[in-house]
C-alpha cells in the first residue's frame, strides 16, 4: 500500500530526513518511535504534503501512484489521513459543515454522488458514538475553544469519518489523560478491518498498549536504525533511547 | 466643476423655496459649505480619499423614474423580509413603492419631506442638532440641498415590531445623478426600533449619494442599525451617522459594504449619558479598483459605558481601504470599556489597506484596547482543510465565507442574513 523508498527532506536547507525506507501492507500497524528531533514530525508531514519541506530525494508511492506528486487534498481522496499533533482551530466553520464537504469533495473525486443529508447525519451520529463525542461540539466551530483532550478525539472521529485506507497519527497520544487514551484507541480499534493501515508516530510506549503494532521502527537521526515487533517498544520503555543513540554511534564510528 | 453646479442648484432653490422650509439653516449650511469646499486629501481625515473623481464631474438632482426601478425594488433581496420599506430614488420618496406594515399608529415612519410638517415640534427638536455642519463640508452640503429622507419616530415606550428598510436607489439611466438623502430618527426614552439603510444603485452614468442620518435614542431605549451598501456601476457615496445615545442605551451597528466605486462612512457615537453600551461591526468586501474608507469614531463623554469595534475587510485586484476609528474618551468619563479592532486579508499583491487606530484619552480609569491586522489567509486552517480532501480553492472560500460571516451574523434578522451570506460567498 504505501513504500517509501529513500526519502530525504530538508526545510530551509536543515537536512531533516536522510533516507527513510518503509513499507506498509494493508491491514498493518506501524509504530514510529524515537527520540524528539528524530524527524517524526516531519515524516507525517512530507507524507501529507505540507509545503514547508522540501523533497530532496527518494519516493513515495501510495497504491502504486507516485505520492509525492499530489496536492495535499489529491492525497486525502486517494485514502491518506493525517492526524495532527496539534490540531487548527478554524472559527466560523462549523464542523458539520466541514466534514459534509470533506466527505462529498472525497466521493466528487472518487466518482461517487453526494452523499444524502440525511444520510450523512446518520453515519456522523454512529461515529460521534463510537468516540463518545458531545453532540454540541460538532455545531460548533471546527476545534475552537476546545480542551487539548477534545481536538484529539475530534482527529480520530474526523478519521471515523474519512474512512481512510492508510492513516497516520502523529504524536495523537501527546497531552491525553488516561481517559481520552483509551477513547481515542477504542476509535482507531474499531477502524481496524484487515485492509486498513496505520502508522502511529510517537515518542512513548503507552499508546501501544491500546494499539498493538505489528512492527515498530525507531526514527533517530532522519534515519530508520532499527526495527522490530511490539515487544521493541517495551524494550525502550525500559532502556529508553540512549541505548539506541549508543549503538548507531559506535555502529557509524566502526 | 461640481463646486459651481451647486451654486447654481442652490440659488434656484432658494428662490422656489417654500415657507417654512428652514431656508435659514439651508442658508447658512451653504455658506458654511462654500467656505470650506470639498475636503482635499490635505485635511488629515481625508488624507486616503481623493474626491477628484466626483468633483470633477456634473451631477443632477434629478428624479425622473424610469419603469425598471419597479422591478429593481420588487427583485431586491430587501423585498422578500417582513419588514416596513420606505423607498428613495435619487433622494426623492416613493410613495408607490412603500409599504408600512407596522399597525401601532403612534410609531411614524414616513418621508421626512411630509412628516416635518405633521411632526414639527420633534422635527424641530432633533433635526440638525447631533450632525454638526461646521467644518464638515459635506454635511453642510447634505443640508443646504437635501430634498427628502426617512422620518422615524418611535414615541415613548414603543416597541417597532418590524424591521423598517430604508432602500435608497440612485437611478443614472440617463444623465449622472446627486442624491442627498436626510434621515431623522427618533426613538424615545425605553423603545426599540430596528433600521435598515439600504444603498443600491442602477443605471450606466455615475452616481453620487451624501447621505446624512441623525439618530437620537432616548433613554433605555435599544437600537438596532445595519447600513447595507451594494451599489454597482460608477457609485460614489460618502455616509455621515450621528448617533446620540442617552443614559443606559444600547446600540448594536453593523455596516456591510459590498460594492461601490469609492465609499466613505463616518460612523459616530456620542454618549451623552451613563452605562451605554454600543457595538459597531463593519465589514468590506472590495475588488476591482474601487475604495471603502471607514472612518468612525466613538465619543465617551460619560462614565461607565462600553464599546467594541470590530471591522473586517477582504480586499482584492486594485481595491484599496481605509481604516480610520477614533475613539474620544472625555475627562469625566471613568470606567471606560472600549475595544477595536480592525483586520484585513489582502487577496492580492495589488491591494492596499490604510488602517489607523486613533485612541485620545483624558481619564485615568479606563480599559482600552485596539489591534490590526493585515495580512493573508493563514497556511495552517489552508493545510488543515486541504489535508481533509477539500481542494485549496474551496478551503480559501471556507476560510474567507468564515471570516465574513462573523460580521454578517451579527444582524438579528435570521432570514437576512441567508440572503446576505448568499450575496458574500457570490462576491467571494
Amino acid at each position: 500500500m504505501l513504500e517509501i523508498k529513500d526519502l530525504k527532506a530538508e526545510i530551509e536547507g536543515k537536512k531533516i530526513l536522510n533516507g527513510i525506507n518503509l513499507v506498509v501492507k494493508p491491514g498493518e500497524v506501524h509504530a514510529i518511535m524515537g527520540p524528539n528531533g528524530a524527524g517524526k514530525s516531519t515524516l507525517s508531514s512530507v507524507l501529507a504534503g505540507r509545503a514547508d519541506y522540501e523533497v530532496t530525494g527518494g519516493s513515495v508511492s501510495f497504491n502504486g501512484k507516485d505520492l509525492l506528486e499530489m496536492a495535499p487534498e489529491d492525497r486525502a481522496r486517494e485514502g491518506v489521513f493525517l492526524a495532527f499533533q496539534y490540531p487548527v482551530e478554524i472559527p466560523g466553520v462549523s464542523t458539520t459543515n466541514f466534514l459534509k464537504t470533506a466527505i462529498n469533495e472525497k466521493r466528487k473525486y472518487l466518482g461517487q454522488e453526494p452523499m444524502e443529508a440525511t444520510d450523512f447525519l446518520k453515519f456522523m451520529r454512529e461515529k460521534m458514538e463510537l468516540m463518545e463525542m458531545d453532540k454540541a461540539l460538532t455545531s460548533r466551530s471546527l476545534n475552537e475553544g476546545f480542551s487539548g483532550g477534545e481536538k484529539k478525539r475530534n482527529e480520530v472521529f474526523q478519521m471515523a469519518m474519512l474512512e481512510p485506507q492508510l492513516s497516520i497519527m502523529d504524536e495523537t497520544d501527546s497531552g491525553l489523560d488516561i481517559d481520552a487514551l483509551r477513547l481515542v484507541s477504542t476509535g482507531v480499534n474499531k477502524l481496524k478491518d484487515g485492509k486498513r493501515s496505520f502508522v502511529v508516530i510517537t515518542h512513548y510506549q503507552r499508546l501501544l498498549d491500546y494499539i498493538v503494532p505489528d512492527f515498530v521502527h525507531v526514527l533517530y537521526k532522519g534515519r530508520i536504525v532499527k526495527s522490530g515487533d511490539a515487544s521493541l517498544a517495551k524494550e525502550l520503555e525500559v532502556k529508553g533511547y540512549d541505548w539506541i543513540k549508543n549503538e548507531v554511534e559506535s555502529g557509524a564510528s566502526a | 466643476m461640481l463646486l459651481e453646479t451647486l451654486k447654481k442648484d442652490f440659488d434656484q432653490y432658494k428662490n422656489q423655496a417654500e415657507q417654512g422650509s428652514f431656508l435659514s439653516l439651508r442658508e447658512e449650511a451653504f455658506a458654511e459649505f462654500e467656505k470650506l469646499g470639498f475636503p482635499t486629501t490635505k485635511h488629515e481625515e481625508w488624507k486616503y480619499t481623493n474626491l477628484k473623481s466626483i468633483t470633477e464631474k456634473l451631477f443632477e438632482a434629478t428624479c425622473e423614474i424610469k419603469s425598471g426601478v419597479n422591478e429593481f425594488v420588487k427583485d431586491s433581496i430587501f423585498s422578500k423580509i417582513t419588514a416596513n420599506r420606505l423607498v428613495f430614488v435619487n433622494g426623492s420618496f416613493i410613495k408607490e413603492l412603500s409599504v408600512i406594515i407596522e399597525k401601532d399608529n403612534a410609531i411614524v415612519i414616513g418621508s421626512l419631506a411630509i412628516e416635518r410638517h405633521t411632526h414639527k415640534d420633534t422635527f424641530n427638536k432633533h433635526f440638525g442638532k447631533y450632525a454638526k455642519i461646521e467644518g464638515l463640508a459635506l454635511n453642510a452640503l447634505n443640508t443646504a440641498l437635501l430634498s427628502d429622507g426617512a422620518f422615524v419616530f418611535v414615541p415613548k415606550g414603543k416597541t417597532v415590531e418590524h424591521p423598517i428598510v430604508i432602500l435608497n436607489i440612485t437611478d443614472a439611466s440617463t444623465v449622472n445623478v446627486l442624491a442627498q438623502p436626510r434621515n431623522l430618527i427618533v426613538a424615545e426614552e425605553g423603545t426599540s426600533v430596528t433600521l435598515v439603510e439600504v444603498y443600491d444603485a442602477l443605471g450606466a452614468n455615475a452616481a453620487f449619494t451624501n447621505a446624512v442620518t441623525e439618530i437620537y435614542v432616548g433613554e433605555n431605549a435599544h437600537v438596532e442599525q445595519y447600513k447595507i451598501q451594494q451599489q454597482s456601476g460608477e457609485s460614489y457615496q460618502n455616509n455621515f451617522t450621528q448617533i446620540f445615545q442617552e443614559a443606559n442605551t444600547s446600540i448594536n451597528h453593523v455596516t456591510l459594504t459590498l460594492d461601490g466605486t469609492m465609499v466613505r462612512n463616518n460612523l459616530h457615537f456620542y454618549m451623552n449619558g451613563e452605562n451605554c453600551n454600543s457595538l459597531l461591526y463593519g465589514l468590506y468586501i472590495t475588488d476591482s479598483k474601487d475604495f471603502v474608507d471607514n472612518h468612525t469614531r466613538v465619543d465617551h463623554a460619560k462614565p461607565n459605558c462600553f464599546s467594541d469595534e470590530k471591522y473586517k475587510g477582504i480586499l482584492k485586484d486594485h481595491a484599496t481601504a481605509v481604516f480610520n476609528g477614533k475613539i474620544m474618551v472625555h475627562l469625566d468619563a471613568q470606567k471606560t470599556n472600549a475595544y477595536q479592532r480592525n483586520q484585513n486579508i489582502l487577496l492580492s499583491d495589488d491591494a492596499t489597506v490604510n488602517t489607523k487606530p486613533q485612541l485620545e484619552i483624558f481619564a485615568d480609569d479606563v480599559k482600552c484596547t485596539h489591534g490590526a491586522t493585515i495580512g493573508q489567509l493563514d497556511e495552517e486552517p489552508m493545510f488543515y482543510l486541504r489535508s481533509r480532501g477539500i481542494p485549496e480553492d474551496a478551503a480559501r472560500k471556507m476560510l474567507l465565507n468564515a471570516f465574513a460571516d462573523d460580521i454578517a451574523e451579527k444582524i438579528k434578522i435570521p432570514e437576512l442574513v441567508v440572503l446576505l451570506e448568499e450575496q458574500i460567498d457570490a462576491k467571494l
